[in-house]
Formats: structure tokens, C-alpha cells, sequence
């Protein structure tokens, strides 16, 4: 991201101030991916963006307090990128997999911000797992509700769909620190195949993505 | 875990021909001993109140032992919490081999095995809540050591799913992430609600989850 111009400009110190939370952010995630948690330290966080030590704490009171911040914007970006890729849909398995692309274009198109979200951000304590773990739960909903009701035929419990949202999130992590982030479009068909299966069974799943 | 674990290594010294009259047996069955109070200290106190929040003051008092004591065994916090995980990892490991083996009868089908693998992983959970508690949630978070320990665990139980599974090209070459990567996230949730004693009750849902949907194309 641009360093904005020094000296007079006219800029607000609203604006200013954004600009800088935004720098900051995209450090966090390009710092954490290059050196891992324990090397995204103030300094390196803050020379990564540009910005003065002095600027970061006027911004922040720890690197803790940036890290959960930053996480909070990634979180807010992939979840806005998913629930405008599913708006459009009507249909259950339409919305899921078009959710599901979604997630992993906006997941590989920022690989160290996926990292963030998914992987190596998880070492940042307790607080970004709990951060991590709402993530989660926040798409089963999406996964599960509207979906066909078969558990009369004993295929879907009341697991289902925290599990299937919980092993794409396990997934997509352990093949982030494999260093496939950028590659991760490449699981949609199984993904989907996973995630529409314990509803419809493999072979209406498989017919389901082939025609999508 | 009963001291009486590690029983067959202090049999084993006790074979050797000793050096002196005292035999060794005494002495290294003894270290033994206060390493596992140690651990289990640690694991009961980062169930508790965290890993970052446990002192080595708190350890010590806890598996009453004295300080140099852990330091003659660990070089420090960090090295308790490995070797805890690690003796609670070959232990769950075991237990989840067997599982799957069926005991003697190892003519089981792929469903069986998993099943089987699953109740093993299941049943060490609601024995040991607090042991869970430390491996599945403390060391995802703990140091950046304690997150490889996790992942390297996590690779070799998704490595027991994969062989486990039916050699069927139709299944989708992620299939033993997954499924390893959905039942913990289940168990991690029955954990950190506090509700590990009755993880046990989670079998026949996540062995649904685990065989159901390929029921078909296998």
C-alpha cells in the first residue's frame, strides 16, 4: 500500500489515521507470513507498513491489540465476500458452493492474510482462537440451514454441519502452511463434494458440480 | 495416568546387572515417577488456567515436588508441556491402533476400523479430559513448539485414517484430512464447553460423519 505524501497535504487525521490501520493490517499479515508469530514483533510490524513505532501506539496499545484487530479485518473481508457470493442463490446446494468458491478465491488471492485467518495466526493466543473458532461457527448456519432434511433417514445429525465446516476450516489451515494458500481453488470440487454430500449423498452431490 | 505405567522400563533396569550393591531400580523408578507428577501437573494446571498463566512456582507446588527437582528432570516450562504431550500422544496413538485392530479380531471392514479408532479416541478423551484439554486446545496456541507437536500429531492420525480408508479412486484425495479434521473440531468444541466427560456420546454422530457419505461410492 502507498505511503501517503509527506508534509502538507490537507488529508484529515481521520483519514490519516485509517490509512495507517490499513498499512498496519496488511503488515501483520505479510510480517506473520515471512517470520512466523514469534518474529511479527512492533518493530518489524511497523517498519513492514512504513510507520514509526510511535505512530503504531498512537494506533494500538500492543501487538496483541494490532493482531486482533488485523484478524478482525480479515474476517470481516472473507465473510463480505461470501455472503454477497451467496446472496444471489436461491437454492441450498447453489448457495453452498458458490459460498465455498467464494471463500477460497478471496482465501487464495491473499495468501498471507488466509495464513492469518486460518494458520499460522492461530499461535497469536487464545483471544485469535476464539476469533478463529466464531469464524467457523459462523458459516455453519450457512451450511445447514435451508439444507434438505434427511435426517429422518439417520444421514444427518445435528453434527453434521459443524463437522463439515470444521474439517474444510482443518483443511484449508494445513495446506496454508504447506504453502499451497495461493493454490486453494484447486480443493473446490472435493470441498464441495464434501460439504453437499451428507446432505444429498456423493453421486446427487457429484451431479450437482459437474452441472454447476 | 497410575505410576504403574511405566512399571515394564524400571523391570527392564532392574534386569541389568548392577553396578553397586543398591540396585538402580529404586532411584529411576522414583525419577519416573516425579516426572509423570510433573507432567500431569502441568496438564491439570494449563486445563485450569492456561499454559501462559502457569508458573513453574504453580507446577512445582502442584505435583509436590521441589523446584530443582523439575530442573534436574526439564530444562523448563516448555519441555514439561512437550514431553507431556508427547507420552500423551503415544498413548492415545496406541490406544487408537487398537481401536481400529479390533482387538483380535483384525478382519474387520474399513468401517469397523474407523469406528473402532474413533470410540479409542472418544474413550481416551473422557478418561482423561485434562490430558485432552492441554493437547487439543493448550498446544495450538501454547509456543510455537507445541503447534508443530499438534500438527505432526494431527499428520500422523490423518496418515492411520488414510490407510484405514477403502482404496477407492472416487474418494476425494483430501478425504483423510477432513474427516481427521472434522471429528477434532467436534471434540474441541465438546472440550472447551467443559463437557469432555461425555465424549463418549459423540460416537454414533461422528461415526456417521466419518463413513456415511461413502457409503455409496465405496
Amino acid at each position: 500500500m502507498a505511503q501517503l505524501p509527506r508534509g502538507q497535504h490537507g488529508l484529515s487525521r481521520e483519514y490519516i489515521a485509517e490509512h495507517q490501520r490499513a498499512r498496519l493490517f496488511a503488515a501483520v499479515a505479510a510480517v506473520l507470513d515471512s517470520k512466523g508469530y514469534a518474529g511479527a514483533t512492533v518493530s518489524a510490524v511497523a517498519g513492514e507498513a512504513r510507520i514509526s513505532k510511535s505512530d503504531f501506539y498512537n494506533q494500538f496499545e500492543s501487538k496483541d491489540d494490532c493482531f486482533l484487530a488485523a484478524y478482525d479485518a480479515a474476517v470481516g473481508r472473507l465473510r463480505g465476500e461470501v455472503l454477497l457470493a451467496c446472496a444471489p442463490h436461491d437454492g441450498w446446494a447453489e448457495g453452498v458452493c458458490a459460498g465455498l468458491a467464494a471463500a477460497l478465491a478471496t482465501l487464495a488471492a491473499a495468501p498471507a492474510e488466509a495464513n492469518l485467518l486460518l494458520a499460522e495466526g492461530l499461535c497469536a493466543g487464545p483471544e485469535v482462537c476464539a476469533r478463529f473458532r466464531l469464524l467457523v461457527e459462523s458459516f455453519v448456519s450457512h451450511l445447514s440451514d435451508g439444507a434438505p432434511d434427511l435426517a429422518a433417514a439417520d444421514r444427518v445429525t445435528a453434527a453434521t454441519g459443524e463437522a463439515v465446516v470444521g474439517a474444510i476450516a482443518s483443511l484449508l489451515g494445513r495446506r496454508i502452511l504447506a504453502g499451497e494458500g495461493a493454490q486453494l481453488t484447486r480443493f473446490f470440487p472435493e470441498l464441495a463434494e464434501f460439504a453437499l454430500s451428507p446432505y444429498v449423498g456423493v453421486a446427487e452431490a457429484r451431479r450437482i458440480i459437474s452441472a454447476g | 495416568m497410575p505410576p504403574s505405567g511405566k512399571g515394564g522400563t524400571g523391570e527392564q533396569t532392574a534386569k541389568r546387572p548392577a553396578a553397586s550393591a543398591r540396585p538402580a531400580l529404586p532411584r529411576e523408578f522414583i525419577a519416573l515417577h516425579k516426572q509423570r507428577r510433573i507432567m500431569d501437573a502441568l496438564a491439570e494446571l494449563t486445563a485450569e488456567q492456561g499454559y501462559e498463566a502457569t508458573k513453574i512456582s504453580d507446577i512445582v507446588k502442584r505435583a509436590g515436588v521441589a523446584r530443582k527437582t523439575l530442573y534436574d528432570n526439564f530444562e523448563g516450562k516448555e519441555e514439561v508441556f512437550l514431553a507431556a504431550f508427547d507420552s500423551a500422544r503415544d498413548e492415545l496413538m496406541r490406544r487408537v491402533e487398537e481401536g481400529a485392530d479390533g482387538g483380535d479380531d483384525a478382519d474387520g471392514g474399513w468401517q469397523d476400523r474407523l469406528e473402532g479408532g474413533l470410540a479409542a479416541f472418544l474413550g481416551f478423551v473422557a478418561e482423561q479430559p485434562t490430558v485432552a484439554r492441554m493437547c487439543m486446545i493448550e498446544a495450538l496456541s501454547a509456543t510455537p513448539a507445541t503447534t508443530k507437536r499438534y500438527e505432526d500429531a494431527v499428520d500422523a492420525f490423518v496418515e492411520l485414517t488414510r490407510k484405514a480408508l477403502p482404496d477407492d479412486d472416487r474418494l476425494p484425495g483430501t478425504i483423510a484430512e477432513t474427516l481427521v479434521g472434522g471429528v477434532i473440531w467436534i471434540v474441541y468444541q465438546q472440550l472447551r464447553r467443559g463437557e469432555a466427560e461425555r465424549a463418549e456420546d459423540l460416537l454414533p454422530e461422528l461415526s456417521e460423519f466419518m463413513t456415511a457419505p461413502y457409503l455409496t461410492s465405496a
